[in-house]
């Protein structure tokens, strides 16, 4: 439908760079659980370069927007969604940071838990790609989103799970203490950012009718 | 898709010989239903506590919960399927079973529990992605 009645060049351009925004998050996603996995610090030097990357595709779309693509009353909403998209990568980028201070301080049980995190992380990003494509077809777009939703209540009861046994880990100095914590909130924040865009992208559904 | 691909990893394990006090403690404390008990030796097998078995054969008796132990009231042996086989499979043994969680075994190890939820949301999540690989 989106594209039926908004298939226009300039349209067709922002539509093909906002896949590019996603897919590069997709990308820095999948990079940062290849980090954790392997342990290594240096990997993560990728999630830095795609969240660069992905600054500037999203510079892009919003000046396409602003030069006239789509109608005006569905511009902030678009720039909405591209901006949310945008502040993943912002966190993944946190979270990555994070990671660079802590690298085999990360406890092998707590470590477990947090590579699983980041592969729903990578499956929310991917679903999140299949949600927007579905906004051209006739596909169920509630359905997409029901299953992000089902995805960010995974990471938020693993997330609850960490804190609770964060709390009884001894911890020597401040910074290891505030640089643990941080990495975990960044970690479990993810979901819910892709959570939100999922959310605008039924907002967007809703004002095309 | 197979059991271990949705299963939970983390397993609350209690002592045969704990209190039916300490169970209840541990279920409110962690939010969960039920309770892997562990074996006595090495010929024993794993067990289940749950709190259906709790609100029946000791609640619902008035009985001492601090002197009975999760072994008078417990099930054994769990009913658990293989890590490989299918989650099709797990929900007819659930069905058949009257159960709303089953328990993944790896040989002779207990290494994760698939719940009615589990299984749904995968069937969800399945269903979004149709069409759509991965």
């Amino acid at each position: 439908m989106f594209k039926k009645v908004f298939g226009g060049n300039a349209e067709q351009k922002v539509i093909d760079s906002i896949k590019q925004h996603m897919q590069i998050l997709y990308s820095a996603s999948e990079c940062f659980k290849k980090g954790l996995q392997e342990g290594n610090k240096a990997q993560m030097y990728c999630v830095a370069d795609l969240e660069r990357e992905g600054d500037s595709v999203r510079r892009e779309i919003i000046s396409m927007i602003y030069e006239g693509a789509f109608l005006p009353f569905l511009r902030t909403n678009i720039c909405r969604f591209v901006e949310i998209v945008d502040e993943a990568f912002d966190v993944l980028k946190d979270t990555a940071f994070e990671f660079e201070y802590l690298g085999p301080n990360l406890d092998q049980e707590i470590r477990e838990d947090c590579i699983q995190i980041a592969a729903i992380n990578q499956q929310m990003c991917d679903m999140l790609m299949i949600a927007f494509d579905t906004l051209f077809s006739k596909g169920d777009l509630r359905e997409k989103t029901l299953a992000i939703r089902i995805y960010e209540k995974k990471v938020d009861d693993m997330k609850f799970d960490l804190i609770g046994r964060l709390r009884n880990k001894e911890v020597k100095t401040f910074w290891e203490g505030r640089t643990l914590s941080d990495f975990i909130s960044y970690l479990t924040h993810i979901s819910d950012v892709i959570e939100d865009a999922s959310d605008y992208l039924h907002i967007i559904n809703l004002s095309m009718r | 898709m197979k059991v271990d691909e949705i299963m939970t990893k983390k397993l609350e394990i209690i002592s045969a010989e704990a209190s039916i006090y300490d169970a209840i403690e541990r279920m409110i404390d962690k939010r969960i239903r039920s309770l892997l008990v562990k074996p006595g030796d090495a010929h024993d097998v794993y067990g289940v506590i749950t709190v259906r078995d709790i609100v029946h054969k000791a609640l619902g008796k008035n009985l001492d919960l601090n002197k009975m132990k999760v072994s008078e009231i417990m099930s054994k042996p769990v009913i658990s399927v293989d890590k490989g086989v299918d989650v099709e499979h797990a929900i007819v043994l659930m069905t058949k079973s009257n159960i709303t969680r089953v328990f993944v075994n790896e040989g002779r190890e207990i290494v994760g529990i698939v719940s009615l939820l589990d299984v749904m949301s995968a069937a969800l999540i399945n269903r979004a992605r149709e069409g759509h690989g991965v």
